[in-house]
């Protein structure tokens, strides 16, 4: 599937060596503790909280408008603490997706407004529902789709939930978008 | 960034960021913590956040005008003690007592009075007029009421820590209202 252009101003996006396209319009708290590990794309309005505890992105993925992205806390007898995040490759964040998840795995499809609550485990290739609340640490495991309605359905050689060749779809898609992910042309003058 | 800055007291050991956009009259009891891009509005009359609450990014707390009225001075919304407001939540409450929570996108309409210890789960939206008993957790797809069986716990080490953490990595508003000096002064 071939995803149509998506514009947007040279103003507003800033592209790193590595391939990397942030907006200027994201809130990126303690950059030096942010890592992006190329072919990233932030939207405009999305915050990432580094300041918190560590995040690591994968290659390819997509942070959208206006979602937070926030390390899970603990609380111990004396003192919480900020857990650092790991996002895998071609993960796709909806709009407006708070996830503040232990760890994401590679080729996972956050949908758009979903809340992902603290210290989830969101295995490979697995997709959470737009709008969808996942209760703290909770585990959704590979090639499951986690629905609004709050059940986990689907698993290995049921495709009716998560297609079989999901990883196959994920990278094409956020490669996709990645690269229709462009600059407005120069107006012809 | 154009806003009304006069008006917004920070009292002494409050951890306020600059980035959140604050409108109107807004009183910042001590040890609040406000995370970046969180919004207050005091429209229809002052906002007084009571000590030990916890703001986060992208909520609203909002005290919003009434069709026909006008604002007023004396028509103040107090917020209580050790209030947690999680990331995206929007509260119109008319009433906020101590200690509750208020997740992730939660929405709390204008009619709702709540009272202490309780939550208003994640994505729940709740607009009628009522009022939420104390200890009162609203929870899952159909917003269902019960009464917690054990107490909230408390935030005050996650609020140690973001008072340590926060100051190093975004500028501040600087604390500009001092209860000690101005009762001197009087």
């Amino acid at each position: 599937m071939e995803l149509p252009d998506t514009y947007y101003s040279k103003d507003e996006y800033v592209e790193t060596a590595s391939g990397n396209k942030v907006s200027r319009h994201t809130v990126l708290c303690g950059s030096q503790n942010i890592v992006l590990n190329g072919k990233v794309i932030v939207q405009s309005g999305a915050i990432i909280r580094g300041d918190l505890a560590n995040v690591r992105a994968g290659r390819y993925c997509v942070i959208s408008k206006d979602s937070v992205i926030r390390p899970p806390y603990k609380q111990f007898s004396k003192g919480i603490a900020f857990f650092p995040m790991h996002i895998g490759d071609h993960v796709f964040i909806g709009e407006g997706a708070v996830v503040s998840a232990a760890t994401i795995g590679s080729c996972v499809y956050i949908g758009k407004n979903a809340i992902i609550g603290r210290r989830c485990t969101l295995k490979d290739c697995c997709v959470i529902e737009d709008g969808a609340v996942l209760p703290p640490e909770t585990t959704v495991s590979s090639y499951m789709r986690y629905t609004k309605k709050g059940t986990i359905e689907g698993g290995q050689g049921n495709p009716y939930f998560v297609p079989a060749a999901m990883q196959e779809e994920m990278i094409n898609y956020t490669k996709s978008f990645y690269e229709h992910f462009v600059r407005t042309p120069a107006p012809a003058s | 960034m154009p806003q009304d800055n006069s008006k917004v007291k920070v009292m002494p050991k409050a951890v306020v960021c600059e980035e959140s956009k604050l409108r109107g009259d807004i009183t910042f009891s001590s040890g609040c913590v406000v995370h970046p891009s969180a919004t207050v509005i005091a429209e229809a009359g002052p906002i007084i956040i009571g000590e030990n609450c916890i703001v986060e990014e992208y909520a609203t707390i909002a005290h919003r005008l009434a069709p026909g009225e006008e604002y007023d001075d004396n028509n103040i919304l107090s917020i209580g003690t050790q209030n947690v407001f999680e990331v995206g939540c929007n509260v119109e409450a008319a009433r906020i007592g101590d200690k509750n929570v208020f997740e992730s996108k939660c929405f709390v309409g204008k009619g709702v009075s709540v009272s202490n210890g309780c939550v208003v789960g994640a994505g729940i939206k709740m607009i009628a007029r009522q009022h939420l008993p104390e200890n009162t957790v609203v929870y899952g797809e159909q917003a269902l009421q019960r009464e917690a069986i054990d107490k909230q716990g408390s935030q005050t080490l996650q609020i140690d820590f973001l008072r340590k953490v926060l100051p190093n990595y975004h500028h501040l508003r600087k604390p500009n209202y001092d209860p000690k000096k101005a009762r001197s002064v009087v």
